[in-house]
């Protein structure tokens, strides 16, 4: 078996693992990180986008709200790259109590979030989709942030400085030498193969599945597992983030994402890590409640909807009295194993936002570091990251794909045309994966490749095809991976099958089933598993 | 664009010319059923908003793909058992009479469909991934791919860098099931102009002489051993039949066509020629313009509102044909709460017997047996085609639904749609103008 050493295996290839492995590499430390999917495709991949403010939790959670906006101001700084200066908006309607206005703004000023108030006029001269039905708004420092990216960004800067990451591995098990973690094993989710890699510490940053991995020796964590909807319409009905101005519920919150404006979420408590599932019910509320805000939103075309499950880490006591996801505090915690459990070498990093990611990654390497002796102090403030310029989803905003494409820039065949991927980019991507085996989802992650209105009725075809030349596929193996990305995208829209996504996906199967025959030729043979190739991410 | 004049009128002063017919809808049930109707020597007026799914399908006729052997014996047997499905209202002779009228109509506008020479059982064609589908009828150059003989290697021909058919794949995909089949990808001219190439747009340049012999001189020295030679359908569009001939002669071997995806050069071939036909013969086509509701009258429809640039007019007419496409084609409307409605006469929808939207789809998008929302929700008719309500009483009595409108069938799955579509087109204008009584 293979065998690798390092100082420290980072697991979990979120935000909080990313910004982690960069954080150690900065400190000099030898780190490896490994995700049992590609990057950015746990919580991190399927979250709502904002970079907060704090606003949302100045009253129901203040440490984590001065946490935000610290943080916030941090990562604008060193990951410009990944975010878009929104800027954000609190809306009160007479709907919401309204007493809850001025006890929020006297906190945020407390927790040092500049929160200016504006008159409805100003508000809606802002944004012109706004309700006329305000009654009190304040403009606020949130942002719309690309995950992808910004993961991207702490890959690339802990590779800068001698770290690794190594995608498609599980940690199995973990090695253990007395009362001390010494290293894990680990298994390619994709061909089966196992290795081992030894470290004097391991960092367990796997989000929802933290209770699971520190299960592996024995350990028991807890995590309440809040799982959160999202939808995205079709345009960008807003260009500032939109939060409501009352006590945190259901459906608060628009996010302007690339093209798209994203609704969101809800909070329903689940036992799976991998929980995605959508309601119908979910979709009914997300869109009730955007409504009143921005008013006819819910007639909008809903593209696609998702789901994240959020591990929140609360002591057990406390955990069982509270009801509703959205009130459990967002703060985070790291365990020192050796402290509670009389484990060494390993130290477990759970709950926080993505917005609070690097000071996350922080207080856990602090504590890594302490385990293993090493004096350096956290610097990942003080520098930007170096602009990931390898980033295949560097040119991912739509605008700039179809000015190239316009001007010559991007020769060859236009393969996805609602998000523009051509033939050259999927080519040089499923090159790039080299020996390695590549889904259509991969392709889908790295380029937008399938996830503009029609979800990959035309381009799936198209890059079956490619896929196919290029790596030699047998043509079961082919129509397989045809197959597997069609369901992964109908399971993505299948909560929003009315009206015009309806229509659009009766012409998506009918180009599966009839033009292409996609149904008979799956029938041909018996389909191998395909390991785990519907991780889903979206944004 | 159309030569009809629309009457400006509003709805509510002047009324306007009437018609005989009103047919709503320029999918395949509503083109044909203007068609059968002028034949039949009524005046008519056709009105889209647009025209319909024939400009996306793979171009040839769905009777019952299911069938063995003799496809119309099937399609009788199964109308005889359940009287309920469209081919049970429509009945035997409107099938066969669809069907035989449809060839004659399209055989008239220069388009020939064919039908397996002998025995009237399915082809079996190919698609763009190499698999099989069985259908009856298919337009000339499809047929001509027809592997139920197939005898020697086929030659599959690709376009070097073309988005739209990967010949590599097909070519393996057939080999799997038995076809000798080969891929050769030839160059197009200057392939840099051709980043976002639709395949309207090669079947345009195959028009020219010109480029078909270029075509030509690539393919012919590798089809020198092979039965036949199959390219995607964009085998010429307005001068299609000659293109077909003229590369099968240059090669030196039959072509044959492949439906590509999205836009169905087939599809345009024949929604041109048969609008040309209807404006010939007198026929007012309106395409573009949205009819926004039917005026009801008791329990006559007196006409039709049609909303174009920013004016609303009504036409009248004795009899309206409701072919406005079901789900997919707008005559059937969703919405996020679950409501399933028909939206310009409010008709009663049968729609799926479910609790909540949740269940109108499996969560597997490929299931065999399709998803309930598409064999539900449609209309119920009687044996003239007039949509019912709860009670199983027609609504109207000069209003006839045909095509994807009728529910009972899954046009996804069942691959009889198209052959419905043709059958009950011919049955309510056969109803309409009471030729069958
Ligand atoms: C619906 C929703 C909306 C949200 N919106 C926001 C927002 O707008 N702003 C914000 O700041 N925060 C938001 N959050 C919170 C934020 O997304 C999470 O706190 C954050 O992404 C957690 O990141 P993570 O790296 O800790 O976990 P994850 O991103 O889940 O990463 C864990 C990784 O570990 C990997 N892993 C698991 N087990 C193993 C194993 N055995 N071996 C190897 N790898 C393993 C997984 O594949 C995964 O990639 C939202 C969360 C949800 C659910
Ligand atoms: C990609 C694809 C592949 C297919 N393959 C097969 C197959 O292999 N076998 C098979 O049996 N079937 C197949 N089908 C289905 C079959 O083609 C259709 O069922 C058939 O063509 C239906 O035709 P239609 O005329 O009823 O409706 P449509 O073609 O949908 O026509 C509806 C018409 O009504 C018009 N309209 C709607 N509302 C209004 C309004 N308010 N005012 C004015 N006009 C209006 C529309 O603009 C359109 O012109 C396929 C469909 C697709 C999309």
């Amino acid at each position: 078996m293979e065998t690798t050493s390092v100082d420290v295996l980072v697991v979990g290839g979120g935000a909080t693992g990313a910004a982690a492995a960069y954080d150690l590499a900065r400190r000099g430390v030898r780190v490896l990180l490994v995700d049992q999917n590609d990057l950015t495709t746990g919580t991190s991949g399927r979250y709502h986008g904002l970079l907060h403010s704090g606003g949302r939790y100045v009253i129901t959670d203040f440490d984590t709200a001065v946490e935000c906006i610290t943080e916030n101001m941090i990562l604008r700084r060193i990951a410009p790259f990944a975010i878009e200066d929104t800027g954000g908006l609190f809306v009160a309607t007479s709907q919401d109590p309204d007493d809850f206005p001025a006890r929020w703004a006297a906190a945020c000023a407390r927790a040092g979030i500049a929160a200016e108030a504006l008159t409805p006029e100003q508000a809606r001269a802002l944004e012109p989709a706004l309700t006329r039905d305000i009654t009190a708004v304040y403009r606020v420092p949130d942002a719309s942030c690309d995950s992808f990216d910004l993961n991207h960004g702490f890959i690339t800067a802990a590779r800068t400085y001698g770290g690794d990451a190594w995608i498609y591995q599980r940690v199995t098990g973990f090695l253990t030498d007395g009362d001390a973690v010494v290293g894990a094993e680990l298994e390619d989710t994709r061909t089966g193969e196992r290795r081992r890699v030894h470290a004097a510490c391991v960092l367990n940053a796997t989000g929802p599945w933290a209770g699971v991995v520190a299960g592996l020796v024995g350990l028991d964590v807890k995590i309440r597992l809040d799982r959160g909807s999202m939808v995205a319409m079709n345009i960008r009905w807003v260009n500032t983030i939109v939060n409501r101005l009352r006590p945190p519920s259901d459906g608060d919150i628009l996010v302007p994402v690339g093209t798209v404006c994203v609704l969101g979420t809800t909070s329903i408590r689940t036992e799976d890590p991998a929980d995605t599932h959508v309601d119908v019910s979910e979709v009914s509320t997300l869109l009730r409640e955007a409504d009143v805000v921005v008013p006819g939103i819910r007639h909008g075309r809903a593209l696609r909807a998702w789901a994240g499950v959020r591990p929140l880490y609360e002591p057990p006591a406390e955990l069982a009295q509270l009801e509703s996801g959205h009130n459990v505090s967002r703060r985070f915690a790291v365990i020192d194993h050796t402290e509670r459990d009389g484990l060494r070498g390993l130290v477990t990093v759970v709950g926080g936002k993505l917005t609070t990611c690097r000071l996350m990654a922080e207080q856990a390497v602090d504590v890594v570091c302490r385990q293993l002796g090493v004096a350096a102090r956290c610097t990942t403030a003080d520098e930007p990251l170096p602009v990931p310029e390898t980033s295949p989803r560097h040119y991912h905003q739509l605008t700039h794909r179809v000015h190239r494409l316009e001007h010559g820039e991007m020769p060859g065949a236009l393969i996805c045309e609602c998000e523009v991927v051509t033939r050259p980019q999927l080519e040089a991507r499923i090159a790039a994966y080299g020996d390695q085996p590549v889904a259509l989802d991969d392709l889908r992650r790295d380029l937008r490749l399938g996830m503009g209105p029609c979800q990959a009725g035309f381009c799936g075809y198209r890059a079956a095809g490619i896929l196919h030349a290029a790596k030699g596929l047998s043509p079961g193996e082919a129509t397989r991976a045809l197959s597997a990305f069609v369901g992964e995208r109908f399971r993505g829209v299948r909560p929003l099958l009315y009206g015009h996504q309806l229509r659009q996906f009766y012409l998506d199967e009918l180009i599966y089933r009839r033009t292409l025959g996609l149904d008979a030729l799956l029938a041909l043979d018996q389909p191998q598993p395909e390991g785990v190739s519907d991780a889903g991410s979206e944004a | 664009m159309p030569a009809a004049k629309p009457e400006r009128h509003s709805a509510a002063s002047h009324p306007a010319t009437g018609t005989d017919i009103i047919v709503i809808g320029a999918g395949l049930a509503g083109l044909m059923a203007a068609v059968f109707a002028v034949e039949a020597g009524a005046r008519v007026r056709l009105i889209a908003q647009g025209w319909g799914q024939q400009l996306v399908t793979p171009g040839w006729i769905s009777v019952c793909d299911r069938a063995e052997d003799d496809v119309i014996a099937e399609v009788r047997g199964y109308a005889a058992l359940h009287p309920e499905h469209p081919y049970g209202r429509a009945g035997d002779d409107a099938m066969v009479g669809g069907l035989e009228r449809f060839r004659a109509a399209t055989e008239a506008v220069g388009l020939s469909y064919e039908l397996r020479r002998k025995d009237g059982h399915n082809m079996r064609l190919m698609t763009l991934l190499g698999g099989i589908q069985r259908v009856m009828l298919a337009p000339r150059g499809l047929a001509a791919g027809d592997l139920t003989d197939v005898r020697g290697p086929i030659l599959l021909v690709g376009f070097a860098g073309w988005r739209d058919f990967f010949a590599d794949l097909a070519a393996a995909n057939l080999r799997r099931q038995g076809v000798d089949a080969r891929a050769l990808a030839i160059q197009l001219p200057d392939p840099d102009r051709y980043w976002d190439l639709w395949p309207g747009d090669l079947a345009r340049q195959f028009d020219s002489a010109l480029f078909r012999e270029t075509v030509a001189r690539q393919v012919a020295p590798h089809a020198r051993d092979v039965e036949r030679v199959g390219f995607p359908a964009v085998l010429g569009m307005d001068d299609h039949p000659r293109a077909l001939d003229d590369l099968g002669g240059l090669i030196g071997r039959p072509v044959f066509e492949i439906p590509t995806l999205p836009e169905s050069v087939p599809g345009v071939r024949l929604s041109n020629r048969l609008r040309r036909w209807l404006l010939r013969h007198g026929a007012r086509v309106q395409i573009g313009h949205p009819v926004v509701r039917g005026v009801v009258e008791g329990r006559r429809c007196v006409g039709v509102e049609v909303q174009s640039l920013g004016h609303s007019t009504l036409f009248r007419a004795d009899h309206v044909i409701l072919a406005t496409g079901g789900l997919y084609g707008g005559g059937i409307e969703t919405d996020e709460s679950g409501r399933v409605w028909e939206p310009l006469f409010g008709l009663p929808v049968m729609a799926p017997e479910t609790e909540s939207r949740a269940e109108w789809y499996y969560d597997d998008l490929l299931v065999e047996r399709g998803h309930p929302i598409h064999r539900q929700a449609g209309l119920r008719v009687n044996t003239r085609l007039q949509p019912l309500d709860a009670a199983g009483e027609p609504v109207l009595d000069n209003v006839y639904a045909i095509g994807q409108m009728l529910a009972g069938f899954n046009p996804l799955t069942d691959g009889c749609a198209e052959g419905i579509a043709l059958a009950t087109a011919y049955k309510a204008v056969q109803t309409a103008l009471e030729l069958d009584e």
